[in-house]
Protein backbone atom coordinates (compact mmCIF):
# COMPACT_ATOMS: atom_id res chain seq x y z
CA UNK A 1 0.00 0.00 0.00
CA UNK A 2 1.31 3.59 -1.12
CA UNK A 3 0.42 7.33 -0.64
CA UNK A 4 -2.28 8.31 -3.18
CA UNK A 5 -3.25 11.77 -2.51
CA UNK A 6 -4.13 14.15 0.54
CA UNK A 7 -5.99 17.45 0.36
CA UNK A 8 -7.13 19.08 3.94
CA UNK A 9 -6.85 21.97 5.78
CA UNK A 10 -3.08 22.23 6.30
CA UNK A 11 -1.56 20.72 3.18
CA UNK A 12 -2.45 19.59 -0.49
CA UNK A 13 0.12 16.70 -0.46
CA UNK A 14 1.11 14.45 2.35
CA UNK A 15 4.85 16.05 2.58
CA UNK A 16 3.19 19.35 2.84
CA UNK A 17 0.50 17.95 5.25
CA UNK A 18 3.69 16.13 7.38
CA UNK A 19 5.86 18.85 7.55
CA UNK A 20 2.54 21.33 8.66
CA UNK A 21 1.88 18.36 11.51
CA UNK A 22 5.72 18.31 12.41
CA UNK A 23 5.49 22.06 12.95
CA UNK A 24 2.62 21.50 15.13
CA UNK A 25 0.16 23.20 12.72
CA UNK A 26 -3.92 22.36 13.05
CA UNK A 27 -6.32 23.13 10.37
CA UNK A 28 -9.00 23.86 12.98
CA UNK A 29 -10.33 27.38 12.46
CA UNK A 30 -12.84 29.76 13.79
CA UNK A 31 -16.16 29.63 10.98
CA UNK A 32 -18.09 32.80 11.59
CA UNK A 33 -21.71 32.11 11.74
CA UNK A 34 -21.30 28.35 10.97
CA UNK A 35 -23.56 27.53 13.59
CA UNK A 36 -27.32 27.38 13.36
CA UNK A 37 -28.00 30.13 15.86
CA UNK A 38 -24.98 32.11 13.99
CA UNK A 39 -22.14 30.87 16.59
CA UNK A 40 -18.34 30.87 15.30
CA UNK A 41 -17.59 26.85 15.67
CA UNK A 42 -14.17 25.98 15.22
CA UNK A 43 -14.21 23.83 12.23
CA UNK A 44 -11.47 22.31 9.76
CA UNK A 45 -12.05 23.91 6.41
CA UNK A 46 -10.37 23.98 3.36
CA UNK A 47 -10.20 28.09 2.57
CA UNK A 48 -9.26 27.29 -1.10
CA UNK A 49 -12.36 25.36 -1.69
CA UNK A 50 -15.26 27.32 -3.48
CA UNK A 51 -18.33 27.65 -1.50
CA UNK A 52 -20.88 26.22 -4.23
CA UNK A 53 -19.62 22.30 -5.73
CA UNK A 54 -17.49 21.88 -2.60
CA UNK A 55 -17.62 18.13 -3.00
CA UNK A 56 -17.06 18.12 -6.69
CA UNK A 57 -14.21 20.11 -6.85
CA UNK A 58 -12.59 18.85 -4.12
CA UNK A 59 -12.85 15.41 -5.83
CA UNK A 60 -11.94 16.55 -9.28
CA UNK A 61 -8.74 17.86 -7.37
CA UNK A 62 -7.84 14.36 -5.27
CA UNK A 63 -8.30 12.34 -9.22
CA UNK A 64 -5.69 15.15 -10.84
CA UNK A 65 -3.29 14.31 -8.15
CA UNK A 66 -3.84 10.75 -8.29
CA UNK A 67 -3.25 10.51 -12.44
CA UNK A 68 -0.33 13.59 -12.28
CA UNK A 69 1.25 11.60 -9.55
CA UNK A 70 0.63 7.71 -11.33
CA UNK A 71 -0.18 8.63 -14.62
CA UNK A 72 -3.78 7.31 -16.34
CA UNK A 73 -2.61 3.76 -17.20
CA UNK A 74 -3.42 2.30 -13.45
CA UNK A 75 -6.65 3.54 -13.21
CA UNK A 76 -7.69 2.94 -16.48
CA UNK A 77 -7.31 -0.86 -16.22
CA UNK A 78 -9.52 -3.62 -16.27
CA UNK A 79 -7.49 -5.08 -13.36
CA UNK A 80 -8.04 -1.75 -10.81
CA UNK A 81 -11.00 -1.06 -8.81
CA UNK A 82 -11.59 1.62 -7.43
CA UNK A 83 -13.40 2.22 -3.95
CA UNK A 84 -14.96 4.89 -2.24
CA UNK A 85 -15.74 6.07 1.47
CA UNK A 86 -17.68 8.77 2.11
CA UNK A 87 -20.48 9.50 4.42
CA UNK A 88 -22.75 12.10 3.23
CA UNK A 89 -21.12 13.01 -0.49
CA UNK A 90 -22.45 15.58 -2.22
CA UNK A 91 -25.55 17.21 -0.32
CA UNK A 92 -25.85 19.82 -2.77
CA UNK A 93 -27.35 17.36 -5.18
CA UNK A 94 -30.13 17.17 -2.64
CA UNK A 95 -33.03 16.40 -2.96
CA UNK A 96 -31.79 13.96 -5.81
CA UNK A 97 -29.45 11.21 -5.35
CA UNK A 98 -26.23 12.46 -3.87
CA UNK A 99 -23.94 9.89 -4.57
CA UNK A 100 -24.20 9.84 -8.32
CA UNK A 101 -22.06 12.64 -9.14
CA UNK A 102 -19.13 10.74 -7.57
CA UNK A 103 -19.60 8.02 -9.86
CA UNK A 104 -19.26 10.46 -12.83
CA UNK A 105 -16.28 12.40 -11.59
CA UNK A 106 -14.35 9.56 -11.02
CA UNK A 107 -15.01 7.89 -14.41
CA UNK A 108 -14.16 11.40 -16.21
CA UNK A 109 -11.17 11.84 -14.26
CA UNK A 110 -9.52 8.37 -14.20
CA UNK A 111 -11.61 6.52 -17.16
CA UNK A 112 -12.17 3.43 -14.82
CA UNK A 113 -12.93 0.11 -16.11
CA UNK A 114 -15.04 -1.45 -13.55
CA UNK A 115 -17.54 -0.78 -11.41
CA UNK A 116 -17.00 2.26 -8.74
CA UNK A 117 -17.82 0.43 -5.21
CA UNK A 118 -19.07 3.16 -2.47
CA UNK A 119 -19.44 2.22 1.15
CA UNK A 120 -21.19 4.86 3.66
CA UNK A 121 -21.37 3.48 6.88
CA UNK A 122 -20.70 7.02 9.03
CA UNK A 123 -17.25 7.56 10.75
CA UNK A 124 -15.64 3.53 9.94
CA UNK A 125 -15.92 3.60 6.42
CA UNK A 126 -12.79 4.40 5.26
CA UNK A 127 -11.28 2.00 7.54
CA UNK A 128 -13.60 -0.45 5.84
CA UNK A 129 -13.09 0.76 2.54
CA UNK A 130 -9.33 -0.20 2.71
CA UNK A 131 -10.22 -3.67 4.49
CA UNK A 132 -12.49 -4.18 1.12
CA UNK A 133 -9.63 -3.40 -0.58
CA UNK A 134 -7.66 -5.56 0.45
CA UNK A 135 -10.27 -8.54 -0.26
CA UNK A 136 -10.13 -7.52 -4.13
CA UNK A 137 -6.60 -7.98 -4.24
CA UNK A 138 -6.55 -11.22 -2.25
CA UNK A 139 -9.59 -12.76 -4.62
CA UNK A 140 -6.80 -12.12 -7.26
CA UNK A 141 -9.33 -11.00 -9.65
CA UNK A 142 -7.64 -7.24 -9.39
CA UNK A 143 -4.08 -6.32 -9.39
CA UNK A 144 -5.19 -2.77 -8.04
CA UNK A 145 -7.04 -1.34 -5.81
CA UNK A 146 -7.66 2.12 -5.11
CA UNK A 147 -9.36 3.94 -2.17
CA UNK A 148 -10.46 7.23 -1.69
CA UNK A 149 -12.15 8.96 1.17
CA UNK A 150 -13.58 12.51 1.21
CA UNK A 151 -16.06 14.47 3.43
CA UNK A 152 -16.89 18.24 3.04
CA UNK A 153 -18.24 20.73 5.05
CA UNK A 154 -21.90 21.24 5.48
CA UNK A 155 -24.64 23.34 7.29
CA UNK A 156 -26.36 19.82 6.80
CA UNK A 157 -23.47 18.19 9.05
CA UNK A 158 -22.67 21.10 11.29
CA UNK A 159 -26.04 21.89 12.35
CA UNK A 160 -26.55 17.90 13.26
CA UNK A 161 -23.78 17.49 15.59
CA UNK A 162 -24.04 21.00 17.15
CA UNK A 163 -28.37 19.32 17.62
CA UNK A 164 -26.60 16.40 19.69
CA UNK A 165 -24.37 18.60 21.27
CA UNK A 166 -21.42 16.91 20.24
CA UNK A 167 -19.71 20.27 19.04
CA UNK A 168 -16.85 21.57 20.91
CA UNK A 169 -16.46 25.86 21.19
CA UNK A 170 -12.94 25.65 20.90
CA UNK A 171 -10.04 23.42 19.30
CA UNK A 172 -11.01 19.76 20.01
CA UNK A 173 -8.80 18.22 22.64
CA UNK A 174 -8.92 13.97 22.16
CA UNK A 175 -8.32 12.00 25.43
CA UNK A 176 -7.76 15.48 27.65
CA UNK A 177 -9.00 16.01 31.16
CA UNK A 178 -11.05 19.45 29.32
CA UNK A 179 -12.38 18.28 26.04
CA UNK A 180 -15.29 19.07 25.13
CA UNK A 181 -16.40 17.65 21.93
CA UNK A 182 -16.04 17.30 18.45
CA UNK A 183 -14.83 19.56 15.38
CA UNK A 184 -15.68 18.88 12.19
CA UNK A 185 -13.56 18.78 9.25
CA UNK A 186 -13.35 18.42 5.26
CA UNK A 187 -10.79 16.71 3.50
CA UNK A 188 -10.20 13.83 0.46
CA UNK A 189 -7.61 11.20 1.05
CA UNK A 190 -6.29 8.24 -1.22
CA UNK A 191 -4.14 5.31 -0.78
CA UNK A 192 -3.30 2.55 -3.40
CA UNK A 193 -3.11 -0.91 -2.65
CA UNK A 194 -1.30 -3.71 -5.21
CA UNK A 195 0.39 -6.69 -4.85
CA UNK A 196 3.80 -5.33 -5.61
CA UNK A 197 5.64 -2.32 -5.17
CA UNK A 198 4.35 0.56 -8.26
CA UNK A 199 7.34 2.63 -7.43
CA UNK A 200 10.34 4.05 -5.31
CA UNK A 201 7.80 5.50 -3.02
CA UNK A 202 7.26 4.29 0.37
CA UNK A 203 5.05 1.02 1.60
CA UNK A 204 3.44 -0.56 3.86
CA UNK A 205 2.29 -3.94 3.98
CA UNK A 206 -1.72 -4.58 4.70
CA UNK A 207 -1.84 -7.88 7.22
CA UNK A 208 -5.23 -7.52 8.29
CA UNK A 209 -8.78 -5.87 9.32
CA UNK A 210 -12.14 -6.36 10.45
CA UNK A 211 -15.47 -4.32 11.89
CA UNK A 212 -17.52 -5.35 14.74
CA UNK A 213 -20.64 -3.68 15.98
CA UNK A 214 -21.27 -2.74 19.76
CA UNK A 215 -24.72 -3.91 19.33
CA UNK A 216 -25.42 -1.80 21.94
CA UNK A 217 -26.66 2.17 20.62
CA UNK A 218 -27.24 3.85 17.47
CA UNK A 219 -25.45 7.28 18.44
CA UNK A 220 -22.98 6.18 21.84
CA UNK A 221 -20.14 3.83 22.35
CA UNK A 222 -20.45 0.75 24.35
CA UNK A 223 -19.53 1.60 27.89
CA UNK A 224 -17.13 -1.23 27.50
CA UNK A 225 -15.61 -0.89 24.48
CA UNK A 226 -17.13 -3.67 23.49
CA UNK A 227 -17.45 -3.63 19.44
CA UNK A 228 -13.58 -2.09 19.45
CA UNK A 229 -12.39 -4.96 21.51
CA UNK A 230 -13.49 -7.82 19.28
CA UNK A 231 -12.51 -5.94 16.21
CA UNK A 232 -9.28 -5.57 17.60
CA UNK A 233 -8.83 -8.81 18.67
CA UNK A 234 -10.00 -10.12 15.28
CA UNK A 235 -8.00 -8.02 13.13
CA UNK A 236 -4.97 -9.43 14.88
CA UNK A 237 -6.05 -12.92 14.69
CA UNK A 238 -6.12 -12.29 10.94
CA UNK A 239 -3.11 -10.80 10.95
CA UNK A 240 -1.34 -13.06 13.21
CA UNK A 241 0.07 -10.79 15.45
CA UNK A 242 -0.08 -10.18 19.05
CA UNK A 243 -0.95 -7.22 20.84
CA UNK A 244 2.49 -6.61 22.39
CA UNK A 245 3.75 -6.78 18.39
CA UNK A 246 1.88 -3.69 17.92
CA UNK A 247 4.40 -0.40 17.86
CA UNK A 248 1.99 2.31 17.73
CA UNK A 249 -1.93 2.79 17.58
CA UNK A 250 -3.50 5.30 15.40
CA UNK A 251 -6.38 5.89 17.83
CA UNK A 252 -10.29 7.57 16.37
CA UNK A 253 -10.23 10.09 19.60
CA UNK A 254 -12.62 12.23 18.85
CA UNK A 255 -12.37 14.40 21.54
CA UNK A 256 -16.26 13.69 22.79
CA UNK A 257 -16.75 12.42 26.66
CA UNK A 258 -17.58 9.06 25.93
CA UNK A 259 -15.95 8.19 23.02
CA UNK A 260 -12.42 8.78 24.23
CA UNK A 261 -13.28 7.09 27.45
CA UNK A 262 -14.73 4.33 25.68
CA UNK A 263 -11.65 3.63 23.12
CA UNK A 264 -9.34 4.19 26.61
CA UNK A 265 -11.74 0.93 28.13
CA UNK A 266 -11.36 -1.26 24.98
CA UNK A 267 -7.16 -0.30 24.74
CA UNK A 268 -6.76 -1.38 28.58
CA UNK A 269 -8.52 -4.65 27.95
CA UNK A 270 -6.64 -5.28 24.71
CA UNK A 271 -3.19 -5.32 26.64
CA UNK A 272 -2.69 -1.89 24.88
CA UNK A 273 -2.34 0.42 27.75
CA UNK A 274 1.03 1.26 27.06
CA UNK A 275 1.59 1.59 23.59
CA UNK A 276 2.18 5.18 22.10
CA UNK A 277 -0.62 6.82 20.34
CA UNK A 278 -2.30 9.52 19.33
CA UNK A 279 -5.55 11.24 17.45
CA UNK A 280 -5.10 13.04 14.58
CA UNK A 281 -8.56 14.95 15.02
CA UNK A 282 -6.76 17.78 16.40
CA UNK A 283 -4.91 18.43 13.26
CA UNK A 284 -7.58 18.14 10.66
CA UNK A 285 -10.93 17.81 12.56
CA UNK A 286 -13.47 15.34 12.29
CA UNK A 287 -13.48 14.64 8.19
CA UNK A 288 -15.91 11.55 8.53
CA UNK A 289 -15.19 9.27 5.52
CA UNK A 290 -11.98 11.07 5.04
CA UNK A 291 -10.74 10.34 8.34
CA UNK A 292 -9.73 7.10 7.58
CA UNK A 293 -7.78 7.55 5.02
CA UNK A 294 -5.94 10.72 6.23
CA UNK A 295 -5.30 8.91 9.39
CA UNK A 296 -3.76 5.82 7.89
CA UNK A 297 -1.68 8.22 4.96
CA UNK A 298 -0.67 10.35 8.01
CA UNK A 299 0.71 7.33 9.87
CA UNK A 300 2.54 6.09 7.02
CA UNK A 301 4.52 9.08 7.24
CA UNK A 302 5.33 8.72 10.51
CA UNK A 303 6.77 5.29 9.83
CA UNK A 304 8.87 6.38 6.83
CA UNK A 305 10.17 9.55 8.81
CA UNK A 306 10.68 7.40 12.47
CA UNK A 307 8.62 10.46 14.02
CA UNK A 308 5.97 9.89 16.37
CA UNK A 309 3.26 12.83 15.96
CA UNK A 310 1.80 14.49 18.99
CA UNK A 311 -1.59 14.21 19.79
CA UNK A 312 -2.66 18.06 19.24
CA UNK A 313 -5.10 19.40 22.25
CA UNK A 314 -3.84 16.58 24.57
CA UNK A 315 -1.99 17.92 27.71
CA UNK A 316 -3.76 16.24 30.88
CA UNK A 317 -5.06 12.26 31.27
CA UNK A 318 -8.57 12.76 31.31
CA UNK A 319 -9.85 8.68 30.84
CA UNK A 320 -10.12 6.10 33.53
CA UNK A 321 -7.72 4.11 31.96
CA UNK A 322 -4.17 5.96 31.96
CA UNK A 323 -3.81 5.14 28.04
CA UNK A 324 -0.13 6.41 26.23
CA UNK A 325 -1.31 9.28 24.40
CA UNK A 326 1.47 11.58 23.11
CA UNK A 327 2.47 14.90 24.62
CA UNK A 328 5.21 15.52 22.04
CA UNK A 329 6.66 14.27 18.80
CA UNK A 330 8.94 11.24 19.58
CA UNK A 331 11.74 9.87 17.03
CA UNK A 332 11.04 6.29 17.04
CA UNK A 333 11.08 3.26 14.58
CA UNK A 334 8.02 1.79 14.56
CA UNK A 335 7.27 -1.36 12.59
CA UNK A 336 3.60 -2.90 13.31
CA UNK A 337 0.85 -0.04 13.79
CA UNK A 338 -3.20 -0.26 14.52
CA UNK A 339 -5.32 2.04 12.88
CA UNK A 340 -8.74 2.04 14.66
CA UNK A 341 -12.12 3.93 14.21
CA UNK A 342 -15.64 3.94 15.81
CA UNK A 343 -18.49 5.72 14.81
CA UNK A 344 -22.41 5.73 14.81
CA UNK A 345 -24.61 2.98 13.92
CA UNK A 346 -22.21 0.99 16.70
CA UNK A 347 -20.17 0.25 14.03
CA UNK A 348 -15.76 -0.23 15.19
CA UNK A 349 -13.35 -0.74 12.45
CA UNK A 350 -9.40 -1.54 12.23
CA UNK A 351 -6.80 -2.72 10.40
CA UNK A 352 -2.71 -3.44 11.35
CA UNK A 353 0.02 -2.32 8.92
CA UNK A 354 3.40 -3.30 8.86
CA UNK A 355 6.40 -1.30 7.49
CA UNK A 356 8.29 -3.20 4.51
CA UNK A 357 12.00 -3.69 5.43
CA UNK B 1 -23.21 -21.37 -0.17
CA UNK B 2 -26.88 -22.05 0.77
CA UNK B 3 -29.92 -19.96 0.80
CA UNK B 4 -31.45 -19.56 4.34
CA UNK B 5 -34.07 -17.41 3.79
CA UNK B 6 -35.56 -14.44 1.97
CA UNK B 7 -38.53 -11.87 3.11
CA UNK B 8 -39.38 -9.03 0.24
CA UNK B 9 -41.39 -6.69 1.96
CA UNK B 10 -42.86 -2.71 -0.02
CA UNK B 11 -46.18 -1.41 0.45
CA UNK B 12 -47.43 -4.23 -2.24
CA UNK B 13 -47.39 -7.21 0.84
CA UNK B 14 -44.78 -9.01 2.73
CA UNK B 15 -43.16 -12.44 1.02
CA UNK B 16 -41.78 -15.30 3.31
CA UNK B 17 -39.44 -17.61 1.14
CA UNK B 18 -41.43 -16.20 -1.66
CA UNK B 19 -45.32 -16.47 -0.47
CA UNK B 20 -47.27 -13.72 0.81
CA UNK B 21 -47.69 -13.23 4.57
CA UNK B 22 -50.48 -11.59 5.35
CA UNK B 23 -49.19 -8.68 7.40
CA UNK B 24 -50.77 -5.47 6.52
CA UNK B 25 -53.52 -4.82 3.95
CA UNK B 26 -52.14 -3.70 0.98
CA UNK B 27 -53.73 -0.14 0.72
CA UNK B 28 -52.36 1.44 4.28
CA UNK B 29 -50.46 4.31 3.88
CA UNK B 30 -48.55 3.29 6.76
CA UNK B 31 -48.23 -0.05 6.30
CA UNK B 32 -44.83 -0.96 8.54
CA UNK B 33 -46.91 -0.31 11.71
CA UNK B 34 -49.70 -2.28 10.40
CA UNK B 35 -47.08 -4.73 9.94
CA UNK B 36 -45.06 -4.53 13.20
CA UNK B 37 -48.62 -4.72 15.20
CA UNK B 38 -49.88 -8.06 13.41
CA UNK B 39 -46.04 -9.66 14.37
CA UNK B 40 -47.63 -8.76 18.14
CA UNK B 41 -43.86 -7.32 18.91
CA UNK B 42 -43.16 -5.34 21.86
CA UNK B 43 -40.07 -3.03 20.66
CA UNK B 44 -40.83 0.26 21.48
CA UNK B 45 -37.07 1.56 19.75
CA UNK B 46 -38.91 0.63 16.27
CA UNK B 47 -41.12 3.59 16.74
CA UNK B 48 -38.13 6.03 16.46
CA UNK B 49 -36.91 4.13 13.65
CA UNK B 50 -36.37 5.77 10.01
CA UNK B 51 -38.22 3.72 6.99
CA UNK B 52 -35.16 1.83 6.23
CA UNK B 53 -34.33 0.77 9.77
CA UNK B 54 -38.24 -0.35 10.19
CA UNK B 55 -38.02 -2.60 6.96
CA UNK B 56 -34.98 -3.73 7.65
CA UNK B 57 -36.32 -4.63 11.21
CA UNK B 58 -39.50 -5.90 10.02
CA UNK B 59 -37.96 -8.12 7.50
CA UNK B 60 -35.55 -9.53 9.99
CA UNK B 61 -38.80 -10.66 12.18
CA UNK B 62 -40.03 -12.27 9.27
CA UNK B 63 -37.85 -14.10 8.70
CA UNK B 64 -36.99 -15.62 12.55
CA UNK B 65 -40.57 -17.08 11.92
CA UNK B 66 -38.95 -19.91 9.67
CA UNK B 67 -35.67 -19.69 10.81
CA UNK B 68 -33.83 -19.67 14.36
CA UNK B 69 -31.59 -16.80 13.99
CA UNK B 70 -30.41 -17.48 17.53
CA UNK B 71 -28.15 -20.28 16.27
CA UNK B 72 -25.79 -18.70 15.15
CA UNK B 73 -22.70 -17.58 17.09
CA UNK B 74 -22.81 -13.86 18.34
CA UNK B 75 -19.83 -12.93 16.27
CA UNK B 76 -20.00 -15.17 13.38
CA UNK B 77 -22.99 -13.52 11.50
CA UNK B 78 -22.13 -10.89 9.14
CA UNK B 79 -24.34 -7.60 7.75
CA UNK B 80 -24.40 -6.38 4.22
CA UNK B 81 -26.45 -3.99 3.18
CA UNK B 82 -27.03 -1.70 0.07
CA UNK B 83 -29.23 0.84 -1.69
CA UNK B 84 -29.11 3.24 -3.99
CA UNK B 85 -30.47 6.91 -2.36
CA UNK B 86 -28.11 6.42 0.87
CA UNK B 87 -30.29 7.75 3.87
CA UNK B 88 -32.04 10.57 1.40
CA UNK B 89 -35.51 10.42 3.02
CA UNK B 90 -34.57 10.91 6.32
CA UNK B 91 -31.59 13.58 5.19
CA UNK B 92 -34.73 15.61 3.23
CA UNK B 93 -36.81 15.51 6.88
CA UNK B 94 -34.02 16.31 8.42
CA UNK B 95 -33.30 19.71 6.59
CA UNK B 96 -36.96 19.88 6.67
CA UNK B 97 -36.46 20.78 10.72
CA UNK B 98 -34.12 23.56 10.55
CA UNK B 99 -35.33 25.03 7.13
CA UNK B 100 -38.86 25.15 8.00
CA UNK B 101 -39.98 24.01 11.72
CA UNK B 102 -36.94 26.04 13.43
CA UNK B 103 -34.43 23.64 15.06
CA UNK B 104 -32.22 20.95 13.95
CA UNK B 105 -33.84 17.97 15.08
CA UNK B 106 -31.14 15.49 17.06
CA UNK B 107 -33.77 12.53 16.54
CA UNK B 108 -33.80 12.69 13.20
CA UNK B 109 -29.86 13.61 12.17
CA UNK B 110 -29.11 10.22 14.03
CA UNK B 111 -30.88 8.29 11.20
CA UNK B 112 -29.25 10.27 7.83
CA UNK B 113 -26.77 7.27 7.65
CA UNK B 114 -27.90 4.64 6.14
CA UNK B 115 -25.80 2.10 8.27
CA UNK B 116 -27.86 3.22 11.28
CA UNK B 117 -29.89 0.20 10.49
CA UNK B 118 -27.24 -2.09 10.84
CA UNK B 119 -26.71 -0.80 14.61
CA UNK B 120 -30.51 -1.41 15.22
CA UNK B 121 -30.55 -5.45 13.96
CA UNK B 122 -27.14 -5.28 16.23
CA UNK B 123 -28.75 -4.34 18.84
CA UNK B 124 -31.90 -5.98 18.59
CA UNK B 125 -30.39 -9.32 17.80
CA UNK B 126 -26.80 -8.96 20.01
CA UNK B 127 -24.73 -9.58 16.75
CA UNK B 128 -21.28 -8.33 16.98
CA UNK B 129 -20.23 -9.68 13.91
CA UNK B 130 -18.92 -7.12 10.69
CA UNK B 131 -20.98 -4.65 8.92
CA UNK B 132 -20.83 -2.92 5.63
CA UNK B 133 -23.34 -0.50 3.83
CA UNK B 134 -22.80 0.01 -0.20
CA UNK B 135 -24.45 2.45 -1.96
CA UNK B 136 -24.98 0.85 -5.45
CA UNK B 137 -26.60 1.80 -8.36
CA UNK B 138 -29.11 -0.71 -8.32
CA UNK B 139 -30.20 -4.27 -6.97
CA UNK B 140 -26.61 -6.22 -8.04
CA UNK B 141 -27.01 -10.09 -7.02
CA UNK B 142 -23.18 -10.68 -8.58
CA UNK B 143 -21.73 -7.79 -6.10
CA UNK B 144 -23.57 -8.98 -3.20
CA UNK B 145 -22.41 -12.58 -3.77
CA UNK B 146 -18.55 -11.38 -4.41
CA UNK B 147 -19.21 -9.46 -1.18
CA UNK B 148 -20.50 -12.71 0.67
CA UNK B 149 -17.57 -14.67 -0.80
CA UNK B 150 -14.85 -12.22 1.09
CA UNK B 151 -16.88 -12.59 4.34
CA UNK B 152 -16.73 -16.07 4.39
CA UNK B 153 -13.22 -16.78 3.08
CA UNK B 154 -12.53 -13.93 6.21
CA UNK B 155 -14.46 -16.74 8.57
CA UNK B 156 -18.29 -15.53 8.54
CA UNK B 157 -20.46 -18.87 8.64
CA UNK B 158 -23.65 -17.05 7.59
CA UNK B 159 -24.21 -13.44 6.01
CA UNK B 160 -27.59 -11.45 6.48
CA UNK B 161 -27.98 -9.51 3.62
CA UNK B 162 -30.71 -6.44 2.18
CA UNK B 163 -31.18 -4.30 -0.32
CA UNK B 164 -33.29 -1.35 1.34
CA UNK B 165 -34.26 1.27 -0.31
CA UNK B 166 -36.36 4.40 0.73
CA UNK B 167 -36.42 7.17 -2.04
CA UNK B 168 -40.17 9.40 -3.02
CA UNK B 169 -40.78 6.64 -5.94
CA UNK B 170 -40.02 3.34 -4.04
CA UNK B 171 -39.85 1.69 -0.66
CA UNK B 172 -38.91 -1.84 -0.37
CA UNK B 173 -36.55 -3.99 1.38
CA UNK B 174 -35.03 -7.61 0.02
CA UNK B 175 -33.63 -9.24 3.16
CA UNK B 176 -31.64 -12.91 2.41
CA UNK B 177 -29.96 -14.81 4.51
CA UNK B 178 -26.99 -17.06 3.19
CA UNK B 179 -25.10 -20.00 4.80
CA UNK B 180 -21.65 -20.91 4.18
CA UNK B 181 -21.75 -24.47 3.94
CA UNK B 182 -23.66 -25.78 0.60
CA UNK B 183 -23.55 -25.72 -3.15
CA UNK B 184 -26.78 -24.02 -4.56
CA UNK B 185 -27.60 -21.47 -7.70
CA UNK B 186 -28.03 -18.64 -5.39
CA UNK B 187 -28.23 -15.78 -8.20
CA UNK B 188 -31.05 -17.57 -10.22
CA UNK B 189 -33.16 -17.82 -6.89
CA UNK B 190 -32.35 -14.08 -5.61
CA UNK B 191 -32.85 -12.50 -8.93
CA UNK B 192 -36.37 -14.59 -9.58
CA UNK B 193 -37.77 -13.59 -5.59
CA UNK B 194 -36.11 -9.81 -5.84
CA UNK B 195 -38.35 -9.64 -8.89
CA UNK B 196 -41.59 -10.34 -6.50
Amino acid sequence: MTYGSMITPIGSNSVENFSAMLREESGVDFVENSGFNNENWPLGKIKSLPNKNRYNTLLTEGCKQLTSKHGKEIFDSDETIVIVSSTKANLEDLPNDTFSSTRNILTDELGLKNKIVIISNACISGVIAINTAADYLQSNRYKTAVVIGIDVLSDFVVYGFQSLFALSNEPSKPFDKNRKGICIGEALGAVILTKEKINDDFHVEYLGGSSSNDANHISGPSRTGEGLFRSVNKSLERASVKSNDIDFISAHGTGTNYNDEMESIAFDRLGLIATPLNSLKGYFGHTLGAAGLIEVISTMKMMENNTLLKSVGFEETGTSRPINVLKNNLNKEITTVLKTASGFGGGNASLILKKVQ
Amino acid sequence: MKLIGTCKISKNGAFLNGKEVELFSSDTENWKKECYTNLNLDYSKFHKMDSLAKMAFLSTEIIKKEVDLSKYDENELTLLFANNSSSLTTDLKFINSYEVKGSPSPSLFVYTLPNILTGELAIRNKWYGENCFFIEEKFDVEFFLEQINFYFSKGSNACLCGWVESNKKNEECFLFLIEKNGKENIKEQLTTLYKQ
